[in-house]
């Protein structure tokens, strides 16, 4: 059996198949996280609303916090990916 | 501009005959805002009370529910009939009457007539299934009643039964969905052996209709009769339907009248008074205050005391009403949700009006996708009549304008290339064989941090100006400006630090200095004691600040949503193009079959669904990103919000004159 030979073109391709999924978990570990977070938050903000039409706007920033980390994270994979 | 209308206090006093005068003109000036009289146990309200309202209040109250509970059966609201015309008060006033007693004895006649019908029909569906489960048994009705000494079981069982005294059976199997049916005749003395049998294999009796004759031929007797009625309640909602189009605007305007008649009624509850006299205190734009005391002297020939009062120091008791250029009108939905200004601090509609569509338009940034939602925002006026739906759409149209003006510099339109290159940075992505740019990835994100860092020197800056505008100086106020400058330090202290270690494409580069020290070189140094000044500032004003020092970093670093949240969206249409046209019809056109027709209608199909969808998320993305960057980022920096709203005495009349 011959031994398994890497061409410089192989390498290339791993490298770029590694970084694709960095990407991808950068995104979606970053997406997972986040829905924890907006999960309470979202849970108790629709509460809020029902009981006070007021609270909307309110409730729609403290929904929208967590937002950040799975921007951070498609940031993250964007500069992978480019 | 900046700043909500300046507001001035007034007291107005009179004797209570000249009570109904001065209400009426208040409410036809629309400006007063009246401040609720409380009682007090305070000396210099000794003697006064609350008001009680005029004469004419419990029969126009009586009115008003009336004609709202006609508006219901109709299903109008004031918002969504336009005015055509308006109705003069006087008229209607004649009127009042004969033309709603009219009106509400026929609306009550027709919606009992309805119900009536309804309740027929309800019925009748009630006996039409109870009949079905006889239908497949070939009996004819009759032939279950009337006798002495036979006993009929019918009902739903598990299985088949065996009897095991004489009887008659019939065993309808049921099929998907439906259960087995049985009926079974037994001899009366019989009946408790057939019901021990019956009742183990959970039999479940069902009543057994009247009437006579087959029982297919009851069905459709109850069915035709169920289709007559039908017909009928749809003659009355038809003839109801008429009444409204006929009478919706008389209605809608008596509402409006019944309205004014009601709030100016029952104004004297707000008031002071006492057995001769009353007091009434509010607010007014300071610009209307001569005019209305000008007014008010002229209504009553003289007979009323009307002053301006000292504003006080609390800023949270005036009334704000925004004073914005009518280009930011729309965008005061948006500070709403949030909470509106504080009467002593910096109004930002203007600049979020401006800063917003921006934002917008440099998430979504395509001329196809602007140029749909531009088409939505005026289609939808349609359906969206009230201030809050005008507001909102026209917040959409500004905002569709500038990602139409982002789509030709980023030369884009529905994830395709226009026929030039990108006029400012390249989003092209590369999917599909067609790319002839190539992303600046790198560099739209700098944009989107220089952005973020601008932003927040400006909010901070903004949160300086709050201190030294503030009605009343606290007496922490020059703390509280060298805390703003502290976070401001921190903030340009990193990014020198980081301009000093890094060379950063469209940044300052500060690596060429000397070094000095520990791998920094004179502008890093410089950086670190800027961020060292920075936090004893800020903890200066409260240690517990510090704390939030690291969001910095987050809140600069959040502004790069703008070109991440874009560039997704960039990159659905792209795959979405290249899915339908390069894999789905590409192969098909070049030599196209009868299949090949359906395979392309399923392409045209997928592209379609794909830009939809991605109209949907570009709106979402585009609108919730740019607002939540103004409210988390930018609000936070220096808007408290909290105002009251200024809810001026009176009536914008919409289908009635005076």
């Amino acid at each position: 059996m011959a031994d398994p030979v890497m061409t410089l073109e192989m390498i290339e391709a791993s490298q770029m198949g590694l970084k694709a999924v960095g990407a991808g978990l950068a995104v979606g570990l970053a997406g997972v996280g986040t829905g924890l977070g907006e999960l309470g938050i979202g849970a108790a903000a629709v509460g809020a609303t029902a009981e006070n039409k007021d609270m909307f706007g309110l409730a729609l920033l403290f929904t929208v916090i967590p937002e950040t980390v799975v921007i951070f994270g498609l940031v993250v994979a964007l500069l992978l990916l480019f | 501009m900046f700043q909500p209308k300046r507001m001035s206090r007034i007291l107005i006093a009179g004797s209570k005959d000249q009570m109904d005068t001065i209400v009426r003109e208040l409410y036809h000036q629309h400006a007063f805002h009246i401040e609720d009289f409380v009682e007090k146990e305070d000396e210099a309200y000794e003697g006064f009370k609350i008001g009680m309202p005029l004469d004419q209040a419990s029969d126009a109250s009586s009115e008003l529910i009336k004609i709202r509970s006609l508006e219901n059966t109709f299903g109008i609201s004031p918002d969504s009939v336009d005015a055509t015309k308006t109705q003069a008060s006087t008229e209607l006033k004649a009127g009042v009457d004969r033309t709603l007693a009219a009106l509400v004895e026929d609306a009550e006649d027709l919606t009992a007539q309805r119900s009536k019908v309804e309740a027929q029909v309800k019925t009748l569906e009630a006996r039409v299934t109870a009949l079905e489960p006889f239908a497949p048994v070939p009996l004819d009705m009759d032939l279950y009643h009337g006798y002495e000494n036979v006993t009929v079981f019918a009902g739903y069982v598990e299985s088949d039964v065996e009897i095991p005294v004489p009887h008659e059976k019939h065993f309808v199997p049921g099929g998907k969905g439906v259960q087995n049916f049985i009926v079974v005749f037994v001899p009366a003395s019989e009946a408790e052996a057939a019901d021990r049998a019956l009742l183990e294999a959970h039999f479940q009796s069902v009543p057994i209709p009247d009437g006579s004759g087959p029982v297919k031929d009851l069905i459709y007797d109850a069915k035709g009769k169920i289709s007559q009625l039908n017909e009928q309640i749809e003659k009355i909602e038809r003839t109801l339907e008429e009444k409204k189009n006929e009478y919706g605007e008389v209605l809608v305007a008596y509402d409006e009248y019944f309205t004014a008649v009601v709030e100016q009624a029952e104004a004297p509850l707000r008031f002071a008074t006492t057995d001769d006299a009353f007091v009434a205190e509010g607010w007014v734009p300071s610009e209307k205050v001569e005019g209305i005391i000008a007014s008010l002297t002229h209504v009553t020939a003289g007979k009323v005391y009307v002053t301006e009062l000292e504003v006080g120091d609390d800023a949270k008791d005036v009334p704000v009403e925004y004073n914005n250029p009518r280009f930011s009108h729309p965008t005061e939905l948006l500070i709403d949700v949030y909470a509106r200004p504080r009467y002593d601090e910096f109004d930002p509609t203007l600049l979020v009006s401006i800063v917003f569509p921006i934002f917008f338009g440099l998430i979504l940034g395509d001329i196809g996708y602007g140029l749909v939602l531009l088409a939505l925002s005026f289609g939808l006026r349609r359906y969206f009549k009230g201030e809050a739906g005008t507001q909102l759409l026209d917040t959409l149209r500004n905002s569709s304008i500038m990602s139409c003006i982002f789509g030709v510099l980023f030369s884009e339109c529905f994830g395709f290339s226009l026929p030039w290159q990108a006029i400012i940075f390249s989003r092209h992505l590369n999917i599909g064989a067609n790319t002839v740019h190539h992303p600046m990835v790198a560099e739209l994100l700098i944009i989107s941090v220089w952005i973020g860092i601008l932003h927040i020197t400006l909010g901070r800056l903004l949160h300086v100006w709050n201190i030294r505008h503030a009605m009343h100086q606290s007496p922490k106020a020059t703390k509280e400006v060298l805390e703003q400058f502290g976070w401001l330090f921190t903030m340009w202290g990193i990014i020198i630090a980081v301009w000093s270690l890094f060379p950063i494409p469209l940044m300052l580069d500060l690596t060429g200095f000397a070094p000095v020290a520990m791998g920094l070189n004179t502008a890093g140094i410089f950086g670190a004691v800027l961020v060292l000044l920075g936090i004893v500032l800020i903890g200066q004003e409260s240690p517990l600040e510090l704390m939030e020092v690291p969001t910095i970093v987050s809140h600069v670093l959040s502004y790069t949503r703008l070109v991440a949240v874009g560039l997704s969206s960039v990159a659905i249409a792209m795959v979405t193009n290249y899915i339908a046209l390069d894999l789905i019809i590409g192969p098909q056109l070049e030599s196209l079959t009868i299949v090949g027709v359906v395979i392309v209608l399923i392409g045209l199909v997928v592209l379609l669904l794909g830009h939809v969808l991605n109209t949907a998320l570009g709106l979402l993305g585009g609108g919730l990103n740019s607002i939540r960057l103004h409210y988390v980022e930018f609000f936070t920096k220096f808007y408290n919000g909290g105002g009251k709203k200024y809810v001026p005495f009176g009536m914008r009349r919409k289908f009635t004159e005076e």
